[in-house]
C-alpha cells in the first residue's frame, strides 16, 4: 500500500493504493489521525487506487468518520471501485458515508460547504 | 587561530619548514604521520602538537625515547611558544622566532592549570587501528589482554554479570578508582545500568549529557583530564560537582550501532588517564558491544517464545470456545470449522439450542489478532446471552448491536450471519448484518445463493434495525454459513477462490453429512490457496434440517 496526501486550501486529500488490509490499515490510519492531529477537519479520502479492502481497512474508515463526525468536521469518500464498494456495500456501511464519484466533486463538495 | 609553523631537520635531509592548520599534528615513523620521521630512534606514533583554546601545546605519545621541549623531557602535555626547539629522536622541531621573555618561564602552578584544560575525543574506530599497530611490546601486552577479555566473553554469562566482568577488566589493566557502563534506553535516555568503585573513589559517577553524545551517538572515545575545566562538558548535569578528575569513556559500539558507553573516573592527584589507556579501553568495549547485543538477542527471543506460550494458550481458550460440539437434536445436523489465519482471530461460529428452537450464528470480527480475538470472545458472549432468553431474531440482534456500539471507541465491528430454525416447522429466520450470503443446499442437489436482507455489521451504529428474512426449510435442506475468508482465499497466481470456487466445490459434497460437506469445503479452499499465505480467518457452518419426528 502507498500513500499520497494533498492538501487543498482547508481540505486534506488522502489516497491510499494497493490493498488496505490487516497488515496495512495502521499505516493508513497513522497518516490520518496524523492529518487530523494538524487540526484538518475537511478530509476527503480517495479510494480510486485501493484493489482490496478488508474489514481492517473499513474500520479505519469508520473511526475517521466518527472522529470526523457530529458537527466536528466532514468526511467524503470517493473513487471507489466495484471490489471496494461490494465491501462497504457487504458491511452494510455506504449509508454511513458520503460517497463521490470523483475526488473533483468531493472537493467539490467540501469547498461549497459554509462554515 | 594562529597556525602552527615548524621548521624541521632531520638527519641526512634538508632543513624543511612546514605550517599546519588544523587541531593536531602527529609526528612518528609510520607514514600516516602528519610528519614523518623515518628514523628507529623514533617511535611510530611518537608525539603530537595540539591546539587548545588557540593554544599549541606538544605531549609525548608514549615514545620509547621521550619527546624534550628546549631540552627537558615532558611528562605531560606542554605548551609551545616561538624560538621553543623539540627534540623527537635525533630529529630537530624548532618553532620560528625569539622566545618572548613573559612566555617562556612558567610557573608549575599555572602549567597544570594550562595542561588540564584538555581533553581529546577521537573516533573509536581509529583508536581500534592504532591498537593494532601500536610498538611491540605494548602491542603484545594488549594483544594479551584482549585475549583474555575475549576469551572471558566467550564463556555464556548472564547480562549483569557481564557487565560486571566488563568494568573488573577495565579496572584491571587501567586502575580507574570508579567505573560505570551507561545504556541508552529504548526511550533515548541514557541510565547508568552497572557501576563499580575501587580504593577511596566516592564522588558520583554521573556523565554530562554532551559527553554522552560525543560518546554514544558519534562514537568518540574521549579522554577528559579536566572536565571539571573543560567548558565542553560544564553544563547541565555536570560531571563533576566533586573534584578535578580524569575520565575515559568509550562507546559500547558495534558494526549494528552503539549501545551505550563505558566510562573510567580517576582523581587527577591518584591517576591521570593517557590515550593509551584510552585505546585500551576502546578495544574491550568494543568486544563487549558485540556480546551485549548477542545476549540480549538471546533474552528477546526467549521474551517472544514466552510470548508465543501466550498467545498459544490464547489460542487453546478460542478454540475450546469454538471446538465444543454442537448440541445434539434428531431434527438437525450441525457442522462448524474455523482456520484462523493468525494464532489468534476473529472469526466465529455457535449453535444454541432453546426449547423447540436453534439458534446458530457465523460472524467475522474487523480486524485479526488479540483485539480481534477478545471482540470475537465478547460478540460469542453476547449472542449465547440474548438466545438463552429467547425473543425475536431481529430484536436480539438489536441487542446485541447495541451492547457492541456503546463506547465502541475503537470503531470494530462485527459481520454476522445470525439464524433461527423452528425444529418443529423448518421455519428458518435469518438477519444479515453485514455478511457473505448463506447457501440453500436442497435435498435434490440443487445449490443456491440465499438472498438475506443487508443490513449494518453489528457494533457501528447504536440505533440499526436488524430485519428478518424468511426461509422455510424442509427435510434434507442446509444452509452454508461462511465468511469472507474462504471467497478472500487466494491462489499462488494471486486468484481469487470466489463465489464461483464455492459454488464448484458444493456441487460435488452438498450431500455429505454436514462434518464432510465442512471438512471437505476447508480443504478445497486450502488446496486451493496452495502455499499462498492465508490472509484472513477461514469459517464454515452447515445446518441441516431433517425434519420434525424423525
Amino acid at each position: 500500500m502507498q500513500i499520497v496526501q494533498q492538501r487543498h486550501g482547508e481540505v486534506g486529500v488522502i489516497a491510499p493504493s494497493g490493498r488496505v488490509d490487516s497488515t496495512t490499515s495502521e499505516a493508513l490510519q497513522a497518516a490520518i489521525t496524523t492529518v487530523l492531529d494538524d487540526g484538518t477537519t475537511q478530509l476527503v479520502i480517495d479510494l480510486a487506487g485501493v484493489e482490496y479492502i478488508s474489514s481492517a481497512g473499513l474500520r479505519v474508515m469508520l473511526l475517521t468518520a466518527k472522529r470526523l463526525g457530529g458537527g466536528k468536521g466532514a468526511l467524503v469518500l470517493c473513487g471507489l471501485g466495484d471490489a471496494v464498494r461490494q465491501v462497504f456495500d457487504l458491511a452494510g456501511l455506504l449509508p454511513l458515508f458520503t460517497v463521490d464519484v470523483s475526488r473533483q466533486a468531493a472537493l467539490g463538495r467540501l469547498a461549497v460547504k459554509p462554515d | 587561530m594562529a597556525p602552527l609553523e615548524l621548521a624541521i631537520e632531520r638527519r641526512g635531509a634538508p632543513p624543511t619548514t612546514r605550517s599546519f592548520d588544523g587541531e593536531s599534528v602527529i609526528v612518528g615513523r609510520t607514514e600516516k604521520a602528519d610528519i614523518t620521521i623515518d628514523d628507529y630512534s623514533v617511535s611510530r606514533r611518537h608525539a603530537r602538537f595540539f591546539r587548545r583554546n588557540g593554544v599549541w601545546f606538544v605531549e609525548d605519545l608514549g615514545s620509547r625515547n621521550g619527546t624534550d621541549v628546549n631540552g627537558r623531557r615532558i611528562s605531560e602535555p606542554s605548551p609551545v611558544n616561538p624560538g621553543d626547539v623539540i627534540t623527537i629522536g635525533s630529529s630537530v622541531l624548532r618553532l620560528p622566532g625569539d622566545h618572548v621573555a613573559a612566555a617562556a618561564p612558567h610557573s608549575t602552578i599555572e602549567a597544570e592549570r594550562d595542561e588540564s584544560i584538555y581533553s581529546v575525543l577521537r573516533p573509536a574506530a581509529d583508536l581500534m587501528e592504532e591498537v593494532a599497530t601500536g610498538g611491540a611490546a605494548k602491542a603484545m601486552a594488549r594483544l594479551r589482554l584482549l585475549h583474555e577479555v575475549h576469551r572471558a566473553l566467550a564463556a555464556p554469562i548472564a547480562r549483569a554479570d557481564l557487565l560486571q566482568m566488563l568494568l573488573d577488566q577495565a579496572c584491571a589493566v587501567l586502575r580507574p578508582e570508579q567505573a560505570a557502563i551507561f545504556m541508552r534506553a529504548a526511550d533515548g535516555s541514557v541510565e547508568r545500568v552497572a557501576s563499580r568503585r575501587w580504593g577511596g573513589g566516592s564522588a558520583p559517577m554521573l556523565v554530562s549529557r554532551r559527553l554522552a553524545e560525543e560518546v554514544i551517538d558519534k562514537r568518540s572515545a574521549a579522554l577528559v583530564l579536566d572536565a571539571q575545566c573543560d567548558e565542553r562538558f560544564a553544563g547541565a548535569m555536570s560531571v563533576l560537582a566533586s573534584g578535578v578528575r580524569s575520565i575515559l569513556a568509550a562507546p559500547l559500539a558495534d558494526a549494528e550501532g552503539c549501545l551505550g558507553m563505558i566510562a573510567l573516573y580517576s582523581s587527577i592527584g591518584v591517576r591521570r588517564f593517557s590515550e593509551q589507556d584510552l585505546e585500551v579501553l576502546v578495544s574491550i568495549a568494543s568486544a563487549a558491544a558485540m556480546r551485549i547485543r548477542n545476549i540480549d538477542m538471546a533474552e528477546a527471543a526467549a521474551e517472544r517464545r514466552a510470548l508465543d506460550r501466550e498467545i498459544a494458550l490464547a489460542r487453546d481458550i478460542q478454540m475450546d470456545l469454538l471446538r465444543r460440539r454442537p448440541p445434539e437434536r434428531p431434527e438437525v445436523e450441525l457442522a462448524g470449522r474455523v482456520i484462523p489465519a493468525h494464532s489468534v482471530g476473529g472469526d466465529f461460529y455457535d449453535f444454541v439450542i432453546a426449547g423447540e428452537k436453534l439458534w446458530f450464528v457465523v460472524a467475522d470480527v474487523s480486524g485479526k489478532g488479540m483485539g480481534a480475538a477478545l471482540m470475537m470472545a465478547v460478540g460469542q458472549t453476547l449472542f449465547r446471552a440474548v438466545t438463552a432468553s429467547g425473543g425475536e431474531l431481529g430484536e436480539l440482534m438489536t441487542r446485541v448491536n447495541h451492547e457492541l456500539a456503546i463506547e465502541n471507541d475503537r470503531a470494530m465491528f462485527i459481520t454476522a450471519m445470525a439464524g433461527c430454525l423452528d425444529l418443529a416447522s423448518g421455519q428458518l429466520l435469518l438477519v444479515n448484518a453485514g455478511h457473505n450470503l448463506p447457501y440453500h443446499l436442497g435435498r435434490d442437489g440443487a445449490i443456491s445463493m440465499l438472498n438475506v436482507r443487508n443490513s449494518l455489521a453489528l457494533g457501528v451504529v447504536d440505533n440499526a434495525g436488524y430485519p428478518v428474512t424468511e426461509v422455510p426449510l424442509a427435510p434434507g435442506d442446509a444452509v452454508l454459513l461462511y465468511t469472507d475468508g474462504v471467497c478472500d482465499a487466494i491462489d499462488e497466481a494471486g486468484q481469487r477462490f470466489g463465489t464461483s470456487g464455492l459454488e464448484r466445490a458444493l456441487g460435488e459434497i452438498a450431500s455429505l453429512p454436514a462434518d464432510a460437506v465442512v471438512q471437505h469445503l476447508c480443504d478445497a479452499v486450502i488446496r486451493f490457496a496452495g502455499s499462498a499465505p492465508q490472509e484472513d480467518d477461514i469459517t464454515v457452518a452447515l445446518v441441516r434440517y431433517r425434519g420434525a419426528g424423525v
